[in-house]
């Protein structure tokens, strides 16, 4: 039974409960919108990379050069997508 | 067909290797879609016109719920692969019939959710908010639908054929799916609902 | 809905497009069985899953659509070719620039460039086929299905009318009542997604399956531009799906994305729409960089120079064509903040294409230049393709772009950036490996003419519409009043296009005059040239190489010329091939019709189609198929047969 449950899942599997947890902080307390947007960044950067890294095995592969550079050219068009539209159709739209 | 016996299963021949390399390229894309969704909702979250705001429909709990759900389900289909490396079909079937039950749970909530929006009258043509709210959260659910019909196949083949180079690339590929989907669950949670919510 | 909303009514020329469909779609059953070709149509081309054969049908397709996005321009040009005219309503104008610009950047263009990466990337990496041959064939048959779904639209419907671009508010149900725009919508969006598939195909093709010894930095230039093309492809289409989506939610279920009221935002949808659509640009321009790399070396008898600031520069291009895309709406509303970022992003794309401006005219430094029909395009592009940067660069200005943008001015600007770019590039990669695919070269003598006759056309057809700009003629505007002066500048445009259509006709008759005329090529290597794609006889066997070549450098083949070493040793081993499959072709045809149905709101059919779809993918995954193998037997006699040993 014990070997169906190797200890790093495990721990990955707390790990993302507890960073969930920690994010609900924002709701629970009054803080200021900098300091709430810090906190879920971080918190769901870290539980993206967990699954990313420990349940997905990207690090295995015999490409995982490809396959980081991969996610690097998907992350960087979607952050470009994303604060690109904010800029142009909120933040610099009169 | 060669296969490579000091690699796992589903890396073991040169076809499989193609397929994996392939279908995260696919995921790549895939970050792109939801991007742009995420774009379009963040673009349009504040512009609720005479339609109730994200404050007045989000609840937590629905949402708390289908987070521990579906996180769950990616754990177990975690667990379902490493059963697969030790080569115990039971167990890994086991798992992986968890995760399209707790998957299946997640979207009886999801529905619900939506059903309760609708009867407040918040529906995807109230407003521009609205609209990408449902099709951000809709592209999401269609996804984990679409899961539960690709998960149930590889379950029926991996019953009849057991642990093959063929359904153990095609399971360990359907694995790396479900964890994407929680993956984009993870920024739904926290900036559509609690950054709504904050 | 009435019979007279379904069929297009009204138009002489659309009755007599409607007698022509229905003689055609006629004609091609009846010579079918008339000649007995059925069972060779489905075998060799329907079922096919050979990258070669899915290359020519794209190749095919693309030449269709040419004409047909040609005889749009000729229309248009032929209404604006004087003052007043009354050949075309304006409603019937609005239709022809749409459907011109959609069906030649997405019919015609990609499936052009796509076709020739068929047909080629395999044989330059020394492969046997793509990655995934299955689902090549399903990209095909859903861009097929596509190109047919938003061709049908014309006489069924209604062809949609607000523009390529298909900008809100005007593309919205109130103000585009037809079902126009959605053929727009579900046609993009099916062919999209072969094109997604493609993408993902041709990346890990040329990662993972290129020639032993063969690293990265020693493949082709053509190989180097289609790898960064793809990387473009897969991350700039789903941003198009999304846009697609939302226009079809806008328009088919009340969603307010880009509604005028309850917090929608017309302006959302040009800003996805070029997320999308600057990329694009590089997608059909950046293989056309390949082609002439490939062409220009092989002509000049020199290896290209600069090939490192090449592949970094393309590699910068990929990147920087995804932060520019605002400058295609400076003046629609964002502040200057917005406006100075995108204009110095635009600004520095020059930075890398003139960087390979100048590695082709070094590669040429020198050389022992041979003027053949592909070189003849080549050289003609470096010029051309100037004028169109420079006027780019004009219009990257925010500030300027105040008086350039819609007018004529762009119009020229953008057609002297893809004709050039594009559309001699396919031409000329065309006239390069048609010899390779079938075997004979086609007739210099009647391509020279037709290059010439082109060219020519080219610049008399489109610099006119610079000066017009400049003197304030906007685009897409169906007519205007002798005291414009617009005039006489239109009528010499209006010659060029004619002119342009006697050059295609030329290039169409040369085809069929080389296909009863022109010597067979039994070399295999008709130009001399340089990579290995060349190393194989024409036409190709299906298992492409007999033996894989093994590389050790650039242009490995040239050295294996000269040096007289051979590039494959050993003996020959048997090959493993993919089987044949008719499931893309099913997917093809359950797409055209789940799409149709979509555009005319008809729920119940169109999930039929669906799930029709739907069971074709559960039909793939419960299938147990492992190709076939040719045996050593087969692959000598074949050889044989190839090098003229055996009858």
């Amino acid at each position: 039974m014990k070997q169906l449950f190797p200890l790093p899942h495990v721990m990955g599997f707390v790990f993302s409960l507890i960073l969930s947890l920690v994010a609900l902080a924002v709701v629970y307390f009054d803080l200021s919108y900098t300091a709430g947007m810090t906190i879920l960044l971080i918190t769901a950067i870290v539980q993206a990379s967990l699954q990313l890294l420990l349940f997905m095995h990207i690090g295995e592969n015999s490409d995982r050069s490809t396959l980081y550079t991969n996610i690097a050219y998907a992350l960087f068009v979607g952050v470009v997508t994303i604060l690109g539209t904010l800029f142009t159709m909120v933040w610099g739209y009169n | 067909m060669k296969i490579d016996h000091s690699l796992p299963l589903e890396y073991s021949t040169e076809e499989n290797r193609l397929k994996v390399l392939g279908f995260w390229i696919f995921l790549g894309a895939e970050i792109a879609l939801f991007s742009t969704l995420f774009a379009v909702y963040f673009t349009l979250a504040n512009r609720y016109g005479n339609g109730p705001s994200a404050k007045e429909i989000f609840e937590l709990k629905p949402v708390l719920i289908e987070t521990f759900l579906l996180l769950t389900s990616s754990f177990t289909i975690g667990l379902g692969i490493h059963a697969m490396r030790l080569g115990l079909k039971k167990a890994m079937m086991t798992f992986f019939m968890i995760t399209l039950v707790l998957g299946l749970g997640f979207l009886g909530v999801e529905i619900t959710e939506f059903v309760t929006y609708v009867h407040e009258g918040a529906t995807m043509q109230t407003s521009a908010f609205l609209s990408s709210l449902f099709t951000l959260l809709g592209t999401h659910g269609a996804h984990v639908t679409f899961g539960l019909l690709w998960g149930t196949a590889i379950l029926l083949q991996v019953r009849k054929h057991g642990f093959t180079p063929e359904t153990a690339n095609k399971s360990f590929i359907f694995s790396l799916y479900w964890h994407f989907l929680d993956v984009v669950w993870i920024f739904i949670f926290s900036f559509v609902y609690l950054k709504g919510l904050m | 809905m009435k019979w007279d909303e379904f069929f297009v009514t009204g138009e002489p020329m659309i009755y007599a497009s409607m007698v022509a469909i229905a003689v055609v779609s006629l004609a091609i059953p009846i010579g079918l069985t008339y000649f007995k070709k059925w069972g060779y149509l489905w075998n060799e081309w329907l079922t096919t899953v050979d990258h070669k054969r899915i290359g020519v049908m794209y190749i095919l397709s693309a030449l269709l659509m040419l004409f047909r996005g040609g005889v749009d321009a000729l229309l248009m040009r032929a209404q604006t070719a004087r003052p007043e005219n009354g050949l075309l309503d304006a409603q019937h104008y609005n239709e022809i620039f749409t459907t011109h610009g959609v069906v030649m950047i997405l019919f015609m263009a990609m499936p052009f460039v796509i076709g020739l990466m068929n047909v080629v990337i395999p044989l330059q990496i020394g492969a046997r086929d793509v990655a995934f041959p299955r689902l090549n064939a399903i990209s095909f048959w859903l861009f097929f299905a596509g190109a047919m779904l938003f061709n049908i639209s014309f006489v069924i419907g209604g062809s949609p009318d607000a523009g390529w671009t298909a900008y809100f508010p005007l593309a919205s149900p109130e103000f585009s009542p037809t079902v126009g725009n959605n053929y727009y919508s579900l046609a993009l969006q099916i062919s999209g997604i072969g094109t997604l598939m493609t993408g993902i195909n041709f990346i890990v093709t040329i990662l993972k399956m290129r020639a032993p010894g063969m690293k990265l930095m020693k493949m082709p230039m053509f190989t180097w531009s289609v790898l960064i093309t793809n990387v473009i492809i897969v991350f700039a289409f789903p941003v198009l799906t999304v846009a697609l989506a939302l226009m079809m939610f806008d328009r088919q279920f009340g969603t307010q994305f880009f509604a005028m009221q309850n917090g929608g935002m017309d302006m959302l949808w040009a800003n996805l729409f070029w997320i999308w659509g600057h990329p694009e640009v590089y997608i059909v321009i950046l293989p056309a960089f390949g082609i002439y790399s490939e062409i220009i070396s092989t002509f000049a008898r020199k290896n290209l120079y600069g090939y490192k600031s090449m592949v970094i520069s393309m590699v910068a291009i990929s990147m920087l064509s995804f932060v520019v895309w605002a400058h295609h709406f400076y003046t629609m509303g964002h502040g200057v903040m917005v406006n100075s970022v995108f204009s110095i992003t635009t600004m520095a794309i020059a930075v890398p294409t003139g960087v390979k401006i100048f590695n082709w005219l070094l590669t040429l430094r020198k050389g022992k230049i041979e003027f053949t029909t592909p070189m003849l395009y080549s050289l003609a592009f470096i010029p051309i393709f100037t004028i169109g940067g420079v006027t780019g660069v004009m219009l990257a200005m925010a500030s300027a772009d105040y008086q350039y943008h819609n007018t004529m001015f762009l119009v020229a600007h953008f057609h002297y950036v893809l004709i050039p770019g594009t559309v001699f590039a396919v031409i000329a990669g065309f006239y390069y490996w048609f010899p390779k695919v079938f075997g004979f070269r086609l007739n210099e003598r009647l391509g020279k003419l037709s290059f010439w006759v082109i060219v020519v056309s080219f610049n008399v057809t489109f610099f006119p519409l610079f000066i017009l700009g400049l003197n304030g003629m906007t685009r897409r505007m169906y007519t205007y009043s002798a005291s414009t002066g617009f005039g006489p500048l239109n009528l010499i445009s209006a010659i060029g296009a004619v002119g342009l259509a006697i050059g295609f006709i030329i290039l169409v008759y040369n085809i069929y005059w080389s296909v009863r005329y022109s010597p067979r090529d039994t070399t295999g290597d008709p130009w001399n040239a340089r990579t290995l794609e060349w190393s194989t006889h024409s036409p190709v066997p299906v298992y492409n190489f007999a033996k894989v070549p093994t590389v050790d450098s650039l242009d490995a083949f040239w050295f294996s010329k000269k040096n007289k070493t051979p590039l494959a040793e050993g003996a020959y081993e048997p090959i493993h091939m993919p089987s044949n499959s008719g499931m893309p072709f099913i997917m093809g045809i359950a797409f055209f019709f789940a799409g149709f149905f979509l555009v005319f709101s008809w729920w119940l059919p169109a999930i039929i189609a669906g799930l029709v779809i739907l069971g074709t993918m559960a039909f793939r995954t419960f299938e147990r198929d492992h190709g076939y193998h040719i045996s050593v037997e087969e692959i000598e006699r074949t050889e044989e047969a190839l090098r003229g040993e055996r009858k």
